[in-house]
């Protein structure tokens, strides 16, 4: 039995875990669900070693351990199957099973590598993986890749006493159905050897597959189901949980958008990720886009900034057709973007404020082709006052100041710019409870501006409290278009209807 | 991540304010060192020879600031200055004075060459550079199969521009040094390529991000290091009435040092062509100091190679580099 | 928590594939399977240059010239370029072989019957070169990983140390080899062939050997393909980079032993235009720059290329000198055909 009990973690004033606590039976198949922000990724990395938690303690059977490191985990018979694929691609599936553990087939040095792949062959076997183990890493489906995965996770049982537990974290992301029943029946058949921890933002797949369900919510374990006695319905509201909040989310600042249409689009479509893509932006107007993973909805914001130019469909920009091949032709269209990579994207951290703030228009800066620091000054001092940027100075390097200012600063910039639509992507993630209504107000503030704002968020109750209007995605279409006037907003569970 | 409520700013810690100033603290450390050691150093010739020594190699290192302010490298920089020494021998005699401008043309087409083929062909800037030197090389080696070609009188002539002095004995290689430096600072504050280049070096997606086109500005970079270095190879030859397939070979690493010395980062973002000036000054006292005090000409290299190993190693930025290669 | 495709490390970087690119790459690398004609490409090119050549000088093909013209003269280059290999397999470069090389050639030299000084220490001076070579790759290995430099800058740091050193102790003259023993590995002939070209055989199979069958060699391919997954599954990272340009060492300085006893002498420029040649021939061979594809058969055929178009170009009456140019463009050949576009990070 392997009990996680109260374990706490910050990063910084962000609390990723509170006071969690979840146990994990022999022979068990455990669901961890909950939204993005929840906490669940945090969970395993502790349990896999990845992580040290601030507080709280792990036991095994009873006794206390400390995962230290992955290796550690794997001495405790704690594996992880990433997300993110753990596989080198350029070698051969035997070496991926074996990597690092060489040994038992190394005499005097020498590896034999028909025993290796022998191993290998045994191995696969025990997830019904028919392949050849000299086969490259990189050859594999995507489906046969997990499997290897899996059976590099179960190798650990030879090499430990105590019985295994394997966490596997989301797993069905990049599966085909098809591949997600094979993946399933393994598992299933596998749980007499290990007990399996499955995490998932699919609620269908983990009630299916999984004994016991807990859910997640704000850092927190907020409830535990036996999966015979829940729902999907219900999970979900457990998952969701808080209640639209009206205030929070400002709504009463919430004014209808003008009637000027800045940005449309017609049948947009890129091949492969989303199509026929139709919608209006007005003036002043905040436009949600919700859906799941792969509904198409990054590939759609990417495209209205220049990153992924549309291969077929026609964009325009206050009534002119506007081809975005890069970047640097959507800010002159006068598109801004706020990235959610602030620190790698948002900023260029090691130059200063005042240049941030003029990067995207430097002409604003220039007299007679050069620039002149004095009006650099000039405009960045506006700035730093109009949007209260705690700064020491305006020549100060931005990697020194709060996250939260430094995204008054990106703002700043796409506002010095004349950008007149904003695409903000998951404007709040990684910002603490105080630092997100800040957020909060600034969209409120820019759409009374008549800025308008293209918004996609990690949480349903956000999308729904700050936008006019919601598209919803799934499957590369849009699905459905909310109305969200002040007091009339859509339910989550309306929405949800036509993501999944 | 920190939240909007977190702390407003970090104070900036002692050593870090004094850290851009440790090349120039490290140059008035090493003139004086070398000076007690031999107190004839510090004479008015010996400043001269120095900072005539300096002024080419920091017409070399000048470019290379650029590229290297974005991340890059330039291993190219001394077949460049070979090449053009060898263009500009042969020119002269053919063309006169429209040798100079063709020369520094020529530096500037194989620098952009150097831009395309690491930009566009995403290939490492050490090896395209490299690739680049080696044609470089190449050209310079078939022109005269290999030999030196001297200069003639009436190319001596038209060299005493450069390799003559101005009225007080001022070396006229100072005199251009300080009008590059001076316009190279000025290109870096006030124009629009001298920001850009600073907000690529320092955070490349996010420059992007912010739309501005990266590949032009660093195709750009590699174009000034040709047009730097064919200057430098232009001085040289003046200087030595001769142009030569290897005649820059030995400044690569004098080159390199100097940027690096003066305190730019090869991770990029963090320089300046004044910081340069100053790694150069310090490379060339180093340089004349050891031999005046009688150390190997040879030697210099072994102290040059540690010593950029060492400066690597205080001004690297490694939060920038997940996994070191 | 799932970044759909912010998995790629910046969004801002156009990836023609993001989140689908999952499902896409696994199509695209389905596809190398299929790409193990492009593995051939190389050896294609091999075969097609010497059949060429053969036509256009059919002395190209005559034993004489195999033996002389080809083999003795890619021996050095394919010792040295099996410790590059392993370099650049993991993704990093060694820039100091011409550094390390001049210091081996130099206590060959200087240690040996010769005309500088009245030392005849026989086969201890080849024994000290490979020693001091071993040595410098390790300082090299130690420069990098310990002070967690870069390897071009920490290997370019050496470059110039060892030539330093080399030029030094050379008192900046050639020195010659008086040597006969020494002199024989360049000349003795066994089966017709040089020694020498069965010394860089043997070099080539230990490479081999050490590449296929050893922990080593399964660790390089990790970390050239992934370096946070190997060190993630537990493999000593560090400790492989420093014992990989410690060999890299030491092929070198096999290399200078024979450099000096092909040359008869050591001198300062001894070394000049091998860095270029080793990297041009690895490179060349299909051995990827970014780490983690191709390998020491690899080098062999690039070895092999680079080699049969130099000789081709004597025998066909071109001017030598335009061989650093031809080198210069099939890197930027080489190199441009092989990376791979789809990735999405930021080359500096």
């Amino acid at each position: 039995m392997l009990k996680v009990e109260n374990v706490s973690k910050s990063f910084g004033p962000v609390k990723a875990l509170r006071n969690a606590s979840i146990a994990v039976g022999a022979h068990e198949v455990v669901g961890l669900i909950g939204e993005n922000g929840a906490g669940k990724s945090t969970l395993m990395r502790v349990l896999s070693g990845g992580m040290r938690p601030d507080t709280g303690t792990i036991t095994i059977d009873g006794s206390p351990v400390v995962l230290r490191d992955t290796s550690q985990a794997n001495r405790y018979g704690i594996a992880m199957v990433f997300q993110e694929q753990s596989l080198l691609l350029n070698m051969s599936v035997a070496d991926n099973l074996h990597l690092a553990n060489e040994q038992p087939f190394t005499r005097f040095g020498v590896i034999s590598r028909r025993r290796m792949i022998e191993a290998a062959r045994e191995r696969l076997a025990k997830v019904g993986l028919d392949i050849d183990p000299s086969q490259k890493a990189g050859e594999l489906s995507f489906a046969a890749r997990q499997m290897v995965e899996l059976a590099k996770a179960l190798s650990l049982e030879e090499r430990t006493n105590t019985p295994l537990t394997i966490l596997l974290d989301e797993p069905t992301s990049v599966l085909e159905t098809k591949d997600i029943k094979i993946l399933f029946d393994r598992i299933r058949s596998l749980k007499s050897r290990a007990s399996f921890v499955f995490v998932s933002h699919r609620l269908d797949e983990v009630l299916s597959i999984s004994d016991r369900i807990y859910v997640m919510k704000d850092a927190e374990v907020v409830a535990e189901r036996t999966a015979g006695a829940t729902s999907v319905a219900s999970l979900h509201a457990m998952m969701v949980g808080r209640d639209l909040d009206a205030e929070y989310y400002r709504e009463a600042r919430q004014e209808s958008p003008g009637d000027e249409v800045v940005l449309e689009a017609r049948s947009l479509a890129v091949g492969g990720a989303y199509r026929n893509v139709n919608f209006t932006l007005r003036r002043g107007e905040v436009l949600g886009v919700a859906g799941v993973i792969e509904s198409g909805r990054e590939e759609l914001t990417r495209t209205l900034f220049g990153f992924l130019p549309q291969t077929s469909g026609v964009m325009l920009i206050e009534g002119r057709e506007a081809n975005l091949r890069t970047p640097t032709q959507a800010v002159a269209a006068g598109v801004g973007y706020i990235p959610r990579e602030r620190r790698t994207e948002g900023l260029v951290m090691d130059i200063s404020v005042a240049a941030n703030i003029t990067l995207a228009r430097l002409d604003a800066t220039m007299r007679h082709g050069f620039i002149d620091h004095r009006r650099e000054r000039a405009i960045a001092v506006e700035w730093i006052q109009r949007l209260r940027i705690k700064t020491p100075s305006a020549n100060q390097v931005c990697r020194n100041l709060s996250g939260g200012n430094q995204q008054k600063i990106v703002i700043a910039r796409w506002l010095t710019a004349n950008s007149r639509i904003l695409i903000l992507d998951h404007p709040t993630r990684g910002l603490d409870v105080g630092a997100k209504e800040e957020v909060y107000d600034m969209i409120r503030n820019l759409s009374a501006e008549g800025v308008a704002i293209v918004l996609t968020s990690d949480t349903l109750e956000e999308t729904i409290g700050l936008c006019h209007t919601i598209l919803v995605m799934r499957d590369g279409e849009i699905t459905a278009r909310f109305d969200a006037p002040p007091h009339a907003k859509p339910a989550q569970v309306a929405l949800l209807e036509h993501m999944v | 991540m920190t939240g909007f409520a977190a702390t407003e700013s970090v104070p900036v810690s002692f050593a870090e304010r004094v850290r851009p100033f440790t090349p120039l603290l490290l140059l008035v450390l090493l003139s004086t060192g070398v000076n007690i050691a031999e107190p004839g150093f510090a004479s008015l010739e010996t400043a001269s020879v120095v900072i005539a020594d300096a002024s080419v190699l920091f017409l070399l290192a000048a470019g290379l600031t650029f590229v290297i302010m974005l991340g890059g490298i330039d291993l190219s920089v001394q077949a460049a200055a070979s090449f053009a020494s060898m263009v500009v021998a042969e020119l002269l005699p053919r063309v006169g004075y429209a040798a100079f401008p063709i020369t520094i043309l020529a530096g500037l087409v194989m620098g952009l060459a150097s831009g395309f083929v690491h930009v566009k062909l995403r290939i490492p800037s050490f090896v395209a550079t490299l690739a680049t030197a080696g044609i470089m090389t190449g050209l310079s080696l078939l022109m005269e199969g290999g030999r030196t070609v001297s200069l003639t009188d009436e190319g001596r002539e038209q060299v005493a521009w450069i390799s003559g002095a101005w009225l007080s004995g001022v070396p006229n290689v100072i005199v251009i040094a300080i009008v590059v430096a001076i316009g190279g600072m000025l290109a870096q504050r006030y124009t629009r390529f001298g920001r850009y280049s600073a907000a690529i070096g320092a955070g490349e997606p996010a420059a992007r991000a912010a739309g501005i086109s990266v590949d032009p500005h660093k195709i750009i970079a590699f174009g000034l290091s040709g047009v730097f270095a064919a200057l430098a190879g232009v001085v040289l030859a003046a200087r030595l009435s001769s142009g030569s397939p290897d005649l820059a070979n030995q400044l690569l690493l004098p080159a390199i040092a100097a940027v690096v010395v003066g305190g730019t980062a090869i991770t990029g973002g963090v320089g300046s062509i004044g910081r340069t000036m100053v790694g150069a000054l310090i490379v060339s006292i180093v340089r004349i100091g050891m031999t005046y005090i009688g150390v190997n000409i040879f030697a210099q290299q072994i102290v040059f190679g540690a010593a950029l190993i060492f400066a690597v190693f205080v001004t690297i930025d490694r939060s920038k580099l997940p996994v070191i290669k | 928590m799932a970044p759909a495709f912010q998995s790629t490390p910046s969004a801002a970087d156009p990836a023609p594939d993001d989140s689908r690119s999952k499902r896409g790459r696994a199509f695209l690398q389905g596809s190398v399977g299929g790409g193990r004609l492009a593995d051939f490409g190389p050896l294609i090119v091999l075969i097609g240059l010497s059949l060429l050549l053969g036509l256009l000088n059919p002395s190209f093909f005559s034993f004489r010239n195999l033996v002389w013209g080809l083999a003795n003269s890619a021996a050095i280059p394919l010792i040295l370029a099996m410790g590059s290999t392993f370099i650049i397999l993991m993704g990093s470069i060694d820039l100091s072989i011409e550094g390390v090389l001049c210091v081996g050639a130099m206590i060959v030299a200087l240690l040996c019957a010769n005309d500088s000084n009245d030392h005849d220490f026989g086969w201890w001076g080849p024994l000290l070169a490979i020693a001091a070579g071993t040595g410098l790759g390790l300082l090299n290995g130690l420069v990098h990983v310990v002070l967690r430099i870069p390897s071009f800058m920490a290997t370019l740091g050496l470059w110039f140390v060892g030539l330093g050193i080399g030029t030094v102790a050379l008192g900046g003259s050639a020195v010659r080899v008086l040597d006969p023993g020494i002199r024989a590995i360049a000349f003795q002939r066994v089966l017709a062939f040089p020694l020498t070209v069965w010394i860089a055989a043997a070099m080539f199979l230990l490479a081999l050997f050490l590449e296929r069958r050893t922990r080593f060699g399964r660790y390089i391919y990790a970390i050239g393909g992934g370096e946070d997954i190997a060190a993630l599954s537990g493999v000593p990272v560090k400790r492989t980079r420093i014992l990989a340009f410690t060999l890299a060492g030491f092929f070198t300085g096999v290399a200078a032993v024979l450099a000096a006893a092909q040359l008869g002498q050591a001198n300062t420029t001894i070394a000049d235009g091998r860095l270029f040649m080793t990297v041009t021939a690895v490179v060349v061979g299909g051995t990827a720059l970014t780490g983690g594809w191709g390998g020491v058969a690899n080098s062999l055929v690039g070895v092999l290329i680079v080699a049969v178009l130099a000789n081709g170009m004597v025998l066909l009456g071109i001017s030598p000198y335009i061989h650093e140019t031809v080198q210069g463009l099939m890197i930027i050949a080489a190199v441009a055909l092989s990376i791979r576009r789809s990735g999405s990070f930021t080359i500096k």
